[in-house]
């Protein structure tokens, strides 16, 4: 964990209305993704409802040190795999990356992720959508495992169980 | 439910029901006479000149022209998702979601450019149109958004033999304000995604037995692609 002085140097400058507590506008003028666009507002929303304990909207200084470590963890993780400091990884980086997290799963999926997942239509992965595309095979991931009561990568699903399960995996 | 033994599960029965007006059958979101190309449709008798006479393109109701210069804030001969989106209200005057307009370029946009073209958005209209009065149809105590007993009378219609019990979570998920209803924009993409996610499902359900064996990764690559 940080410098909790350090950390509350941080917090005044993106509280800019100071408020006292971080609003989802401010942090997204805050976060970067090095590329000069503006940070994924659903990244951003994910991450207030992540770590907006006391369901305000907004993050305190208390909520915003776990937020804090969260996105440097991320960026971390990011950076190891963006070898030419592009502020993007593209198909091939995000297999490395995903398949050490331990997902196992094919090239053409990874077409399909990283067109998705590419919001600037450059075919590569920037930092914010990154973030949001983890979180996202992480919440579809425990879906399937849920039903896959054998744990043997197959699913029976009738009709309406499927329809259920994806219709529910909307944020 | 009673899957088994229906004739077929999500398979909208427009065949049967040929003036029920909802988006045709002929696949994903594709309106009546998408297919047959755009120049077919004469524009309505009575109003406007007829189309070409001001350089305008061919076989385009002037009446659409119109409305594509006004949705073309730009004035780039082709229409955004954030153009769309300034253009469409639902009944209570609230702007269409950004997801909805995306989804829709998404469905009519041909050359994958991201944007659509006055042809493309001739299509578009219509199919719009045609999603209109079937919401204003089961909208029956004029509510402006579909209810849930409503919202289950339409799918139900539309062939989809699904419970009232599927419906709460169709309402739970898409309906973010809590009103147990669905507007207009919303309930369009409700029902693109049911029919996509129908399609995805029989595809796979050979023998039409009402369950299928899904892998990790073909639920994964699903998910992913339908994901708004």
């Amino acid at each position: 964990m940080a410098d909790p002085n350090f950390l509350a140097g941080i917090f005044q400058r993106i509280d800019k209305d100071r408020s006292g507590s971080i609003s989802a506008h401010e942090l997204q003028e805050a976060l970067s993704n090095g590329t000069w666009t503006p940070f994924n507002p659903e990244t951003v929303r994910m991450m207030i409802g992540m770590f907006d304990r006391d369901n305000s909207g907004t993050i305190n200084f208390q909520e915003f040190q776990a937020l804090w470590k969260y996105v440097t963890d991320w960026q971390n993780c990011f950076r190891s795999y963006d070898r030419d400091g592009s502020g993007s990884i593209d198909k091939n980086e995000l297999k490395m990356a995903l398949t050490r997290f331990g997902y196992r799963l094919s090239d053409r999926f990874y077409e399909v992720l990283v067109k998705k997942f590419d919001r600037q239509g450059k075919g590569v992965v920037a930092f914010d959508d990154f973030i949001q595309c983890c979180v996202v095979l992480q919440t579809l991931t425990s879906a399937f495992r849920m039903h896959d009561t054998d744990q043997d990568g197959w699913i029976r699903i009738s009709y309406e169980q499927f329809l259920t399960l994806v219709f529910s995996l909307r944020s | 439910m009673s899957y088994p033994g229906q004739p077929g599960y999500g398979a909208p029965h427009y065949g049967q029901q040929g003036a029920y007006g909802a988006p045709n059958p002929g696949g994903y979101g594709a309106p009546a006479g998408y297919a047959g190309g755009y120049g077919g449709a004469p524009p309505p008798g009575g109003y406007g000149p007829p189309a070409g006479q001001f350089g305008a393109p061919q076989g385009i109701d002037p009446q659409i022209i119109q409305w594509f210069q006004a949705v073309d804030q730009d004035r780039s001969g082709r229409i955004t998702a954030n153009e769309l989106q300034r253009a469409l209200v639902n009944a209570n005057w609230s702007q269409f979601n950004p997801e909805t307009c995306r989804l829709m370029i998404g469905m009519f946009d041909r050359d994958m450019s991201g944007t659509i073209d006055i042809n493309e958005f001739q299509s578009l209209w219509h199919y719009i149109q045609q999603w209109r009065s079937t919401f204003e149809r089961y909208d029956s105590n004029r509510s402006g958004s579909i209810e849930a007993a409503e919202l289950h009378t339409v799918y139900q219609q539309m062939g989809y033999n699904i419970s009232p019990q599927f419906v709460q979570t169709v309402l739970y998920k898409f309906d973010h304000y809590g009103r147990r209803s669905l507007t207009l924009d919303l309930f369009i993409q409700s029902c693109v995604l049911l029919k996509s996610l129908t399609d995805a499902f029989r595809q796979r359900d050979t023998n039409m037995s009402g369950t299928i064996n899904l892998s990790y990764e073909d639920f994964m690559t699903m998910a992913v692609l339908y994901k708004p």
